[in-house]
């Protein structure tokens, strides 16, 4: 039961205003054996326009899985991952929060809104890189997620 | 002359000596005095005048309320009907107002007397300015303080979490660095790249330490009440690798439930047995835990049998960042027992160390259960 057996890569959308967190989950991904491809939003209201395919994203693929930053200007983590998970479209696709906070009022917070899971960014690099493999693995090789069709 | 004649006469002599007595002590008392006949100044002393600021005959016939500023009016009237009726015997502070338009603080006590055989009221007047003033001023510093340290504690929660975020840059990509070109570029590079890796993980712990520093007041839970057996338990289970690894032995007596925040004292435990394990001489070390209650206050000890600490440091390891090691001897922050300090203070209590070199330590502190902490 596995999403590579249909012969098209994973589409991951990285939403960070950080551009070093940015690359550093770019060469974290590097490392996992998952055949993907990482689409980025440097914060909230471009991931909606990418999500909803609005103007220079009309042809964005559906992501299969959305790495959150939570802390972004204009419009943060919480308030992308409320969007997401009151439309019908969207609700479906898992929604993992990436986060240098370990504030537990936030997390408390990202998983009233229905965040599907919580990740405190490591401070070392080879914990980063793990978690990485282990999100990847977790949510794009071990479940099976309803799909639907692109 | 006979002999009734000779007793009024005696009886005389007394009334008059009493009434010079009266006199003497009424005017030269260092106490503002005076009676006050159907609300109105009938006699009053030099002292009060002096208290007023006018002379004694421009106070006679005033009505005493109107020297009494008049916010402080009908708390002054409440009071002395009160103390007139006997329901209390201490004296009440109000302000009054001088002929200067001066307003200072006054205490008085005033008892129903009968004056020229009528009633009247005596009443006693101190001038306590200076003293409000001192309270004043105490209680402005004291809120000042109270202000500073609220302030102080958010801004070490701010620094030390906000820093957390540029800090994993620097500490991520210096490790990529080292990751991908060690042993590529040349022998300088490595040993720069690996003074900037270490650099960057020495400031994470004392980031990470600082901001649970902080999370003491800030973060702290309500207390509750809670069994130190199982908070020493709870400690020795997380530091079991330490424990095995030293072959220390943690012991404790009967131990009693106190009033606290649980996952706090847990950390003061952990913290000492920790410390007792970790500055250990050649022996295995022996930590033993005790406590001794006297009415609210309940007194722990954590003895070892470890290096000890030289007593001119006994008050400085409570500092924050202090440490009496080098890096390489023991490894740390120095910030465990200014950790200590805080969760101890915020229970109301006092921490402190007896110890000579060589001869292990004993860390004392206590727990007031008598409402000492604050959320």
């Amino acid at each position: 039961m596995n999403n590579q057996t249909s012969g098209r890569p994973i589409e991951i959308l990285l939403v960070d205003d950080n551009p070093g967190d940015v690359r550093l989950t770019t060469e974290a991904l590097k490392d996992s054996n998952v055949q993907k491809r990482l689409h980025t939003a440097k914060d909230g209201i471009e991931a909606i326009a990418f999500l909803r395919r609005k103007g220079e994203y009309a042809d964005a693929p559906r992501p299969d899985l959305i790495l959150l930053d939570l802390n972004m200007p204009r419009m943060d983590g919480a308030q992308v991952l409320e969007e997401i998970k009151k439309d019908p479209a969207l609700q479906h696709i898992p929604v993992v929060m990436l986060t240098g906070s370990q504030e537990i009022e936030d997390i408390i917070k990202t998983y009233d809104l229905h965040a599907n899971c919580y990740v405190i960014k490591p401070m070392d690099l080879e914990q980063f890189i793990m978690m990485m493999k282990s999100i990847t693995n977790f949510w794009l090789n071990t479940l099976k997620l309803p799909m639907e069709e692109k | 002359m006979d002999q009734q004649t000779a007793k009024s006469k005696i009886m005389a002599g007394e009334i008059k000596q009493s009434k010079e007595l009266f006199r003497i002590l009424f005017q030269r008392s260092p106490i503002g005095a005076y009676i006050i006949q159907n609300g109105h100044f009938r006699l009053v002393n030099r002292q009060l005048a002096y208290i007023l600021g006018y002379e004694e005959s421009e106070l006679i016939g005033r009505p005493s309320l109107g020297f009494v500023l008049a916010e402080d009016r009908d708390a002054v009237r409440e009071n002395a009907i009160r103390m007139l009726k006997g329901g209390c015997s201490l004296g009440y502070e109000f302000r009054i107002v001088t002929k200067q338009a001066k307003v200072k603080w006054v205490m008085e006590t005033v008892a129903p007397i009968y004056y020229q055989r009528k009633r009247a009221t005596l009443g006693n007047v101190v001038d306590v300015t200076e003293r409000k003033q001192v309270e004043e001023r105490l209680n402005q510093t004291t809120l000042e303080i109270q202000r500073s340290n609220a302030e102080l504690e958010q801004f070490a929660y701010v620094i030390s979490h906000d820093l957390q975020e540029p800090l994993r840059m620097v500490s991520s990509y210096t490790q990529l660095l080292a990751k991908r070109y060690s042993n590529k570029l040349d022998a300088d590079a490595d040993e720069f790249i690996t003074y900037a890796v270490d650099g960057a993980k020495r400031m994470q712990m004392l980031l990470h330490d600082l901001l649970e520093y902080s999370r003491v007041g800030t973060q702290g839970k309500p207390f509750s009440l809670v069994n130190c057996a199982d908070i020493v338990e709870q400690a020795i289970a997380n530091l079991k690798i330490a424990i095995e690894e030293s072959g220390a032995s943690v012991t404790h007596d009967v131990l009693p439930t106190v009033i606290g925040d649980e996952g706090q004292l847990v950390r003061l435990f952990q913290n000492l047995i920790g410390n007792a394990i970790k500055f250990r001489r050649d022996e295995p070390p022996q930590v033993h835990i005790s406590a001794q209650r006297r009415n609210y206050v309940v007194t722990f000890a954590v003895k070892d049998n470890g290096i000890g600490i030289d007593p001119q440091h006994s008050q400085s390891v409570f500092e924050i960042f202090r440490r009496l090691h080098t890096r390489e001897e023991y490894p740390g922050t120095g910030m465990g027992l200014a950790i200590c300090k805080k969760i101890v203070e915020r229970h109301g209590g006092h921490i402190s160390v007896q110890s000579k070199p060589g001869q292990g330590s004993t860390f004392y502190f206590s727990i007031n259960m008598a409402g000492g902490g604050s959320a």
